[in-house]
């Protein structure tokens, strides 16, 4: 577990980078995590996924299939790469405050 | 004998459990109920009587201490050449041990065994090659696994693994019907350039049964959009099925046994059912040494095959190239310096080691390709392997061993590294990110798609 200090919050992350609770999320960890992911500018499409990530951990405990986002956002799986280069399963939930998903990811 | 809530023997077999496994984030109170469960010797010595066959208890009595293994495996010479890291040493002080024990041994020992079974064997079998008698570390660490995995001395994310494919018979949360939406999904988002692209689902009598690894499905889903147009541009006559098509086995990582079982025969029942004339899997290499390599000894099949002839992704490819189903342009070609990832899963233990060499001729502008030293069979693993890569608790001990594979690539100069395996594609992702490595890398299917000459007839009309 790393800290890290960033516009005078205080965050806790896993070995991947990855913020340590859901719990301890806010608006100022996706600021400090675009510049890391290589985004300059956050739109209202990146809030959007922030925010339907958010709202399906919170129901499932879990990152939804890329399916699911892609349904409930509406943006073609072209277009939420162009909004998360790292792709959807990794800068888009590290940005949500979702944990690193388990697996061969 | 304290079973922990989250850390204890019994495997994970409903959805539910998974859920509050998932919800011990980084299994940070899974690993404090590890601390004290106990060890219950007496089935450990009885699961070894039953299930410790010839080979690995004459590997056992018979290594020499010559050390030969010693320099054939990558940790032992990442880690400053630490005696303790020489593959010999590595399994008679676990396995070794508890055997010599009668299985006597406690939490204090497991936790020892735990970290050296993950965290210092990638069950790559390179080891095995360097030995005068032929003795395999890497098979025996598999073992070695399962006796852990029984105890409940696993790491975190291997028990969530292998109970993903017992719960979903898939290493994700992945239920059949979103498999078929997630491929029908992403042949609809590219049917505007291949008009007449599909996905056909349960056909039976096709050429090709493919498979896939769950990940592709839950987060990667343009691999399945690229494999579905390069069989659509290849003229092959193929199915997917809507049961049965996970390829992968973290359960084999995690030394589930029953669980390997159950995935490899859920996929087999696929075979029979639907009687393709063979199956394809994507590129992937544990996935295509749980199913095709190991899996039919698992399922109990007598002549060690699967149903139907089974073969890699580069398999394919290669054939595709070869006969003229695919065609490459030229113009399109890599021109830039580039080498290839020798998947241990597929080329030391599979020896498909010429068949990515012959897509390279295909696909590779003469004189740019760079072969890693060793490579080939020789090749070392990723640093990733083996489930390493997944399992956070021991990032510090996968990174410094990511360090090979950064000397390897660099040496080559390359720019670009094909990496035709997801855990080879991923511990290079890692490295080039932990180490500032200026290097691309990918795996074949979309480098493929950008070369290969689509027919007039499948192009979209004006």
């Amino acid at each position: 577990m790393a800290d890290v200090e960033f516009n005078g919050k205080k965050f806790v992350m896993d070995e991947d980078g990855f913020i340590d609770s859901f719990e301890n999320w806010c608006p100022e960890w996706v600021q400090y995590v675009k510049g890391l992911e290589g985004i300059e500018e956050l739109s209202e499409e990146h809030w959007k996924v922030i925010n339907v990530l958010q709202d399906y951990y919170k129901k499932n405990g879990i990152a939804p299939m890329v399916r699911v986002l892609s349904k409930v956002t509406g943006f073609k799986l072209k277009h939420i790469y162009e909004l998360f280069p790292s792709g959807p399963g990794k800068g888009a939930c590290k940005m949500a405050g979702l944990p690193k998903p388990t697996g061969c990811v | 004998m304290p079973e922990g809530q989250f850390c204890n023997k019994r495997p994970v077999n409903t959805d539910e459990e998974l859920k509050a496994l998932l919800g011990d984030t980084g299994g940070q109170k899974y690993y404090q109920e590890m601390k004290a469960l106990e060890v219950d010797t007496a089935l450990l010595w009885s699961t070894i009587q039953k299930t410790m066959k010839s080979r690995i208890k004459t590997w056992l009595s018979i290594c020499a201490h010559c050390g030969m293994c010693a320099d054939s495996c990558f940790i032992y010479r990442v880690s400053n050449r630490n005696p303790k890291q020489v593959p010999a040493y590595k399994i008679q002080s676990t396995l070794g041990e508890i055997v010599r024990r009668k299985g006597k041994v406690d939490n204090a020992f497991m936790h020892m065994a735990m970290e050296t079974a993950w965290a210092k064997c990638t069950c790559c079998n390179r080891c095995g090659m360097y030995c005068p008698h032929g003795i395999d570390m890497g098979v025996m660490f598999g073992y070695l696994r399962g006796l852990l995995y029984q105890q409940g001395f696993v790491p975190w994310e291997m028990k969530i693994g292998a109970g993903m494919h017992r719960v979903y018979r898939a290493q994700m949360d992945v239920p059949n019907e979103e498999f078929v939406d997630t491929f029908q999904w992403m042949v609809e988002e590219n049917q505007e350039e291949y008009p007449r692209l599909e996905v056909p689902v349960d056909k039976e009598g096709a050429d090709i049964l493919y498979t896939v690894n769950a990940r592709e499905v839950k987060h990667y889903p343009e691999d399945l959009a690229e494999a579905a147009i390069l069989f659509h541009i290849a003229g092959e006559d193929w199915t997917v099925t809507s049961e049965g098509w996970e390829l992968t086995s973290l359960a084999m990582f995690a030394g589930d046994w029953e669980a390997c079982k159950m995935q490899v025969t859920s996929v087999y029942g696929a075979m029979e059912r639907l009687k393709p004339k063979r199956m394809v899997g994507t590129e992937c290499g544990h996935a295509h040494r749980a199913t095709v390599v190991e899996g039919p000894y698992w399922a109990g099949r007598k002549d060690g095959q699967t149903p139907v002839p089974s073969i890699h992704y580069v398999e394919w490819l290669a054939e595709a190239l070869r006969t003229g189903k695919l065609k490459i342009d030229p113009e399109k070609r890599i021109k830039v310096p580039v080498t290839i990832q020798d998947s241990c899963n597929y080329i030391r233990n599979h020896g498909l080691k010429e068949v990515t060499r012959e897509i390279i001729s295909y696909i590779v502008e003469p004189g740019y390709f760079r072969d890693m030293s060793p490579n080939r069979e020789h090749n070392y693993c990723c640093g990733g392997g083996g489930g390493f890569n997944g399992i956070g608790l021991y990032r510090r001990q996968r990174n410094e061993a990511l360090k090979t594979k950064r000397d390897q690539i660099l040496a080559t100069g390359a720019e670009l590294v094909l990496a035709p395996c997801h855990n080879c594609w991923d511990a290079i992702r890692d490295l080039i990110e932990e180490y500032e490595v200026p290097v691309k890398w990918s795996f074949l299917k979309p480098l493929i798609l950008k070369m290969a000459v689509v027919p007039e007839h499948l192009k979209p009309r004006e």
